[in-house]
C-alpha cells in the first residue's frame, strides 16, 4: 500500500500488527484502520484470527510487534478497562453476559467506567451518589430502549439468563453501548440468528450509526448481513489481510475464495 | 565453613525434598487434569502415615518387631499406598465428581470441608496424641554411609532411593503405558480425550489413586526418618507440596519433582542457617516471590486462556 | 416488580410476557415454607433488621442467664465475621481462606492499643478507627501480590497467610528491635495480651456483657446498613459482575483487579472491627483464638446461609452458632441430634407410609439388636449413656459397650461406609439400608461423639460443607445460580 497521510478522522489504526501463540502465528503484519463513522466488516474462514484481533485492540493480549491508535493515542500496554474507559467495547462471540444479573443491572454495571461515586460515598448514599444512580438508571433504560420493547418494561428485572437467544444478543450490544463507546467491536453478532432475527440485526447495527453515532467493526460470517451494513469489507486468512474494499469488490476477488473454498473453485472462478 | 554441618543440611535437605516431591506429584497430577486443587491430599498423607504406624503396631510395635524389618517397612509401604490411593478415590468419587462441572469455588470449598473432616476423624479415631514410628528401636541409625563430613543414615538412604525409585516408575508410566499416554491427553483436552474414546471417569480415578498412594508411600517415610505423627502433620506438609508443585510449575510431572527437592532443600537450608520457628514464614515468601515474578514455575507453561 | 400491562381479558397463555414471568409464578408454589418467605421478601430490607434488631436487645430482659447473652453476643460477632467473608467470597467471588487473620489482627492490634503491653491506652473510638484503617491496609497489602491469582491460587496463598498469621502470633514476643536494649514483646507469645481496657464510650464504660450485646448490635447494624448501601451501589453491581465474569467485567470497563483489592479490603476491615471488639468483650487475646477451625465455622455459616445474601449470612451465623453451642452439653447435643434427624427423615422420605415404615423398622431393629447384643456379652450393654433427657428411652435401645472407644471408632468408619453407600443405591435397597444406617448413627452419636465436641464440631462442619456443595451450593436463602461451564 501506499503511504497516505494520516487521516484527521481515522479513528482506530493498527499498523504491522503481530501475534504468535507459541508456535502458531495467529496474526502477521497486520495493516487495518476504521475512519470516524465507518461500518467494517472482517471476513474469514475459522482460525483467521479474526477474534484474536478483537482481544488484541481491546487488550486481552498483548501484540508482539506493531502498533494500536485511538485517535492517534497508543492503547498498547493499557488495560482492557482502560481502554474501554477510553472508546472501545465489544460483545463476545460466545456470549458472555452477567447471566445471574438482571437485564438492567447487566447494563447498569457497564456504566461503571463513566460514573464516579466511590465507596465511601455510596455508603452514606450522598446526594451526589443519589443522583448519579438515577442517572445510570436512566441511563440503562435509554440503552435497552433502542431494541423496542423487546427488553423493556417487567424484562428489566428479569434475571438474564432468562432470556431467549436473541435477546441475549442484543443485551449484549446494549451493555457494549452503556460503557459510551466511540466505536463497537462486535464480533459475529447475528451468530444463530434465524433470518428474521437476522434481518433484524443489519438494521440494527445501520441504526447504531446513524442513531448512536458509533463507529463499527464487525465480525461476520453471514454475508448477507456483511453486504447490508458493510462500507468497506476486510478478509483475514491465516492472520494476514488478504483483501479489502467494498463488499463486491471483496467477495470476488480469487483469493478469497480460495480461502474459503479451495484452490480448485478459485481456478473455475 | 562447617562442612559437616552443611553437609547434614543438604542430606536434610534431599529427604525433605523427595517426601515434598511425592506430595506435589499428587497435586500437580490432579490439577493437570482437572484444573483443581485438590486441599485433602494433604489429609491423605497423614493418614498414609498413620496406616504405616498401625502396621507397626500389627506386628509387635516398635520395641518387638516381630517379623523382619526390610518386611515390615515393605508391607507399611503397601498398605500406605493401598490405603491412601482407595481414601483418594472415595474423595474424588464423593466429593469432587458430583462438582465436575460447577464454578471452581464449588469443589475448592468442598475440598475444604473433605480436608477438616479427615482431620477430626483422624483426631476422634487416634487421639490427639502424638504416635511415634520409633524407627530407632528396631533399626540401627547407625549404620550408613560415614565418609568424611558426610553422615547419612541407612533410613534415609532407604528413603531418598525409594521417593526417587516411585518417581522413577511414575515417569515411565507416563511416558511408555497407554494409561500414561491417556492421562496426559486427558490433561490436555478433557473433552477431545473423551471423544477419542478415552475413559475419562477412569483416567481421573487412576491419577486420584496413584497421585494418593504417592503421598501415603511420602507419609510412613516421614514416619520413618522423623518418627512423629500426629492428626495435624498432614496441613502444612499439605501446603509445602503445593508449593512445591507451584515452584516447579502446576501440571509438569519433572517440576513438581523439581519444585519438591528445592523446597526440601530450603527448608533445610533455612531451619540450618537462619530460624526454625518462622522457616514457613521464609517458604511461604518463596511461593509468593515466585507467583508475582513467574506464575507459571520453573517447568511449567504459561496458561493460555481461550477467549 | 412491575404488573402486567394487561389487556381487558388478562394474560394470554402462551403470549411473550406471561410465558416470561413463568419463573416468578414457580417460586410461589412450593414448600411449606413458602408463604412465609414470600411475606418476609414483601418486607423492606431496613424493617427486617430492625426487627432482628430490636427482638436480639430484649434477650438481657427474658433471660437473666449471663451465658445466655453471651452466647447472644458471640453469633453477633460471628454474624459481623460472615458478613465480611460475604463481601469477598460471596460478592466478589475470591476464595480467601486467610480472613480470620485479619480478625486476629483486629484484636491484637486493638489490644495493643488499649493495654498495658506497651501501656498505650487509647480512647475507643481512636483505637477501633485505627484498627478498621490499619486492618484495611493489611488486606491490601495481602491483596497486591494475590489480585492476579486465579481462584485456587489465590486460596493457598491466603491459606499460608492465616497459617504465618498464627505462628507470628505465638512467636513475636522475642523480636529484637534495633532500638531497644532487650527484647520486644509484641503479641505476649502463647499466652497472648491480657489486661485489655473495656470499650468506654463518651465516658460510658462497657463492663457488661449485657452492654456488650447491645453495643455489639449497635456495631452490627451500622456494618449492615453499609453493605446493604455498597451492594446497591455502582461498586456492588461490579462486585457481582466480577464474580460472574471477571473478563467480561474487565472488557465493560470495570477494573477488576483494584475491584479485588477493595473487596480485600472490605472484608480485612469488617473483620479487623469484629476483632476490635471480640479483644475488648473478652479482655484478652490468645493466638488459638484464631485457629482454622474458626476459618471453616464462619465459612459454613455463610455457604449455609446462602453465599452473596445479607440476611442469608446472618442466618446461617445463627444456626450454626447456636447449634454449636448446643453441642457442648451432652443432653441438648443429643437433642439436637434427633430433631436434627427428625427434620431430615421428614424432609427427605416422602410419602409418609414410607417415612412411618423406616421410622418404625429403626426403632424395631434397634431393640433387636439391643437385645441380641446384651445376650451374647453383657459388656456390651452395660456402659452407660451420658445423663440428661431420654436417658432412659435410649437406654434400652442403643448399645452402649463398656468400651465404648474402641466399638465407637469402628462404628463411626462403618457410619461412614453405610453413608457413602446410601448415595449409590436406590429404589427398595435405599430405604432398607436407611434402617440399619440410622441405627449405627445413633450408636456412633452417643458413644463416641457425643462426648467429644470440640471435635465433633469440625467433623460436622466439615461434612455440611461437603454435602452443602453437592446437594445445594446456594445455601438457605441464595437464589439458585446458572453458571457458564
Amino acid at each position: 500500500m501506499s503511504a497516505q497521510p494520516e487521516q484527521p478522522d481515522r479513528i482506530l489504526e493498527l499498523k504491522r500488527i503481530s501475534k504468535a501463540f507459541g508456535g502458531l502465528q495467529v496474526i502477521d503484519g497486520l495493516d487495518l484502520h476504521v475512519d470516524q463513522g465507518e461500518i467494517v466488516s472482517v471476513i474469514g474462514p475459522n482460525g483467521a484470527g479474526k477474534t484474536t484481533l478483537f482481544n488484541l485492540i481491546t487488550g486481552v493480549y498483548r501484540p508482539d510487534r506493531g502498533e494500536i491508535l485511538l485517535d492517534g493515542g497508543s492503547l498498547l500496554g493499557l488495560p482492557p478497562h482502560a481502554i474501554t474507559q477510553r472508546g472501545v467495547a465489544r460483545t463476545f462471540q460466545t456470549l458472555r453476559l452477567f447471566l445471574n444479573m438482571t437485564v438492567k443491572e447487566n447494563v447498569m454495571a457497564a456504566a461503571y467506567g463513566r460514573t464516579k461515586a466511590g465507596v465511601l460515598r455510596s455508603m452514606l448514599r450522598t446526594p451526589s451518589m443519589r443522583r448519579e444512580e438515577q442517572e445510570i438508571s436512566r441511563l440503562a433504560e435509554e440503552k435497552l430502549a433502542f431494541f423496542g420493547e423487546r427488553l423493556m418494561g417487567y424484562r428489566w428485572n428479569q434475571p438474564a439468563y432468562s432470556l431467549s437467544y436473541a435477546n441475549r444478543r442484543r443485551l449484549e450490544i446494549a451493555r457494549a453501548t452503556a460503557t459510551g463507546p466511540r466505536v463497537l467491536l462486535l464480533d459475529e453478532p447475528a451468530a444463530g440468528m434465524n433470518p428474521k432475527e437476522t434481518q433484524e440485526i443489519t438494521e440494527l447495527i445501520a441504526q447504531l450509526r446513524t442513531e448512536g453515532g458509533y463507529t463499527i467493526l464487525v465480525i461476520e460470517h453471514d454475508m448477507h448481513v456483511v453486504e447490508g451494513i458493510s462500507d468497506r469489507v476486510v478478509a483475514l486468512d491465516h492472520g494476514i489481510k488478504i483483501a479489502e474494499g467494498s463488499f463486491d469488490a471483496v467477495a470476488t476477488d480469487p483469493r478469497v475464495v480460495e480461502a474459503y473454498l479451495g484452490t480448485k473453485a478459485a481456478a473455475t472462478k | 565453613m562447617d562442612w559437616d554441618f552443611f553437609v547434614q543440611q543438604v542430606v536434610n535437605g534431599l529427604t525433605l525434598g523427595s517426601v515434598y516431591a511425592l506430595i506435589a506429584l499428587g497435586y500437580t497430577m490432579v490439577y493437570g487434569i482437572l484444573k483443581l486443587l485438590n486441599f485433602a491430599h494433604g489429609e491423605v498423607y497423614m493418614m498414609g502415615a498413620f496406616a504405616g504406624f498401625g502396621i507397626l503396631t500389627v506386628f509387635g510395635g516398635a520395641l518387638e518387631v516381630s517379623i523382619n524389618v526390610v518386611a515390615l517397612i515393605l508391607m507399611m509401604l503397601a498398605v500406605a499406598m493401598l490405603g491412601s490411593g482407595l481414601l483418594g478415590v472415595a474423595i474424588e468419587r464423593f466429593a469432587y465428581r458430583p462438582l465436575r462441572n460447577a464454578p471452581r469455588i464449588a469443589p475448592l470449598i468442598s475440598a475444604l470441608g473433605v480436608s477438616f473432616f479427615l482431620q477430626s476423624s483422624a483426631l476422634l479415631l487416634f487421639g490427639a496424641d502424638f504416635r511415634s514410628y520409633e524407627t530407632y528401636e528396631y533399626i540401627d541409625l547407625a549404620t550408613g554411609i560415614h565418609w568424611g563430613p558426610l553422615n547419612i543414615s541407612v533410613v534415609r538412604i532407604a528413603v531418598i532411593l525409594t521417593a526417587f525409585a516411585l518417581m522413577l516408575a511414575l515417569t515411565l508410566l507416563v511416558a511408555r503405558t497407554r494409561l500414561g499416554k491417556a492421562m496426559r491427553a486427558t490433561a490436555f483436552d478433557r473433552e477431545a480425550a473423551a471423544m477419542q474414546g478415552i475413559d475419562v471417569d477412569r483416567v481421573i480415578v487412576a491419577t486420584f489413586f496413584i497421585g494418593s498412594a504417592l503421598a501415603g508411600a511420602a507419609g510412613v517415610m516421614v514416619g520413618l526418618v522423623f518418627y512423629k505423627v500426629y492428626h495435624l502433620m498432614g496441613f502444612i506438609a499439605g501446603l509445602k507440596g503445593f508449593t512445591a508443585a507451584v515452584v516447579g510449575g502446576i501440571g509438569s510431572i519433572p517440576g513438581a519433582m523439581l519444585g519438591g527437592l528445592l523446597i526440601g532443600l530450603a527448608e533445610a537450608f533455612i531451619t540450618g542457617y537462619v530460624s526454625s520457628t518462622f522457616q514457613d514464614v521464609f517458604v511461604f515468601s518463596i511461593l509468593i516471590v515466585l507467583l508475582l515474578l513467574r506464575p507459571s514455575g520453573l517447568l511449567g507453561k504459561a496458561d493460555i486462556q481461550k477467549v | 416488580m412491575s404488573e402486567v400491562e394487561g389487556t381487558p381479558e388478562g394474560p394470554k397463555i402462551g403470549v411473550d410476557e406471561w410465558v416470561a414471568r413463568h419463573g416468578e409464578r414457580a417460586g410461589l408454589r412450593g414448600g411449606r415454607l413458602a408463604p412465609l418467605v414470600q411475606q418476609a421478601e414483601r418486607l423492606p430490607w431496613w424493617a427486617l433488621l430492625a426487627a432482628a434488631v430490636a427482638a436480639s436487645a430484649l434477650i438481657p430482659f427474658i433471660s437473666s442467664s449471663d451465658y445466655v447473652i453471651r452466647v447472644a453476643v458471640n453469633t453477633v460477632l460471628f454474624a459481623l465475621l460472615a458478613l465480611g467473608l460475604n463481601v469477598v467470597v460471596g460478592w466478589a467471588g475470591l476464595l480467601d481462606l486467610g480472613f480470620i487473620a485479619f480478625y486476629g489482627f483486629g484484636a491484637y492490634s486493638y489490644a495493643l492499643l488499649s493495654s498495658d503491653q506497651f501501656d498505650l491506652h487509647f480512647p475507643a473510638l481512636a483505637a477501633v478507627a485505627i484498627v478498621i484503617v490499619t486492618s484495611a491496609l493489611l488486606g491490601l497489602l495481602l491483596g497486591l501480590p494475590s489480585r492476579r491469582l486465579l481462584g485456587d491460587y489465590l486460596a493457598i496463598v491466603t491459606l499460608f497467610f492465616a497459617q504465618i498469621y498464627v505462628v507470628l502470633a505465638t512467636n513475636a514476643d522475642r523480636i529484637k528491635l534495633p532500638w531497644n536494649d532487650g527484647p520486644t514483646d509484641f503479641t505476649g507469645g502463647p499466652n497472648g495480651i491480657t489486661d485489655i481496657d473495656p470499650i468506654s464510650i463518651l465516658g460510658y464504660e462497657f463492663t457488661s456483657v449485657r452492654s456488650y450485646l447491645w453495643l455489639s448490635l449497635g456495631v452490627f447494624t451500622v456494618v449492615v446498613v453499609a453493605l446493604q448501601f455498597v451492594n446497591e451501589s455502582r461498586t456492588g453491581r461490579a462486585w457481582r459482575a466480577l464474580r460472574e465474569d471477571p473478563l467480561a467485567a474487565e472488557l465493560m470497563s470495570m477494573p477488576v483487579n483494584r475491584l479485588k483489592l477493595l473487596a480485600f479490603m472490605f472484608g480485612a476491615a469488617t473483620a479487623g472491627l469484629t476483632g476490635a471488639i471480640f479483644a475488648s468483650l473478652q479482655l484478652g487475646v490468645f493466638p488459638q483464638n484464631f485457629d482454622l477451625p474458626l476459618l471453616i465455622t464462619v465459612y459454613a455459616m455463610v455457604i449455609l446461609g446462602g453465599a452473596g445474601s445479607i440476611p442469608g449470612v446472618v442466618i446461617g451465623a445463627i444456626t450454626i452458632n447456636v447449634s454449636l453451642e448446643l453441642l457442648r452439653d451432652p443432653s441438648n447435643a443429643r437433642a439436637l441430634f434427633y430433631a436434627a434427624i427428625g427434620l431430615g427423615l421428614v424432609a427427605l422420605v416422602r410419602p409418609w407410609r414410607r417415612l412411618a415404615v423406616v421410622a418404625g423398622a429403626t426403632v424395631a431393629f434397634g431393640i433387636v439388636v439391643y437385645q441380641l447384643a446384651d445376650a451374647i456379652r453383657p459388656a456390651w450393654t452395660s456402659g452407660s449413656i451420658e445423663g440428661g433427657r431420654f436417658s432412659e428411652l435410649l437406654d434400652g435401645w442403643v448399645v452402649h459397650p463398656v468400651d465404648s472407644t474402641r466399638l465407637g471408632n469402628i462404628g463411626f468408619i462403618l457410619l461412614i461406609v453405610a453413608l457413602l453407600t446410601l448415595t449409590e443405591v436406590r429404589g427398595i435397597w435405599r430405604t432398607i439400608l436407611l434402617v440399619p444406617t440410622l441405627y449405627l448413627a445413633a450408636f456412633v452419636w452417643e458413644n463416641r461423639l457425643v462426648t467429644e465436641p470440640s471435635v465433633t464440631r469440625i467433623l460436622l462442619l466439615g461434612a455440611l460443607l461437603v454435602v452443602l456443595m453437592s446437594w445445594r451450593p446456594q445455601g438457605l436463602l441464595g437464589t439458585s445460580r446458572v453458571e457458564i461451564v
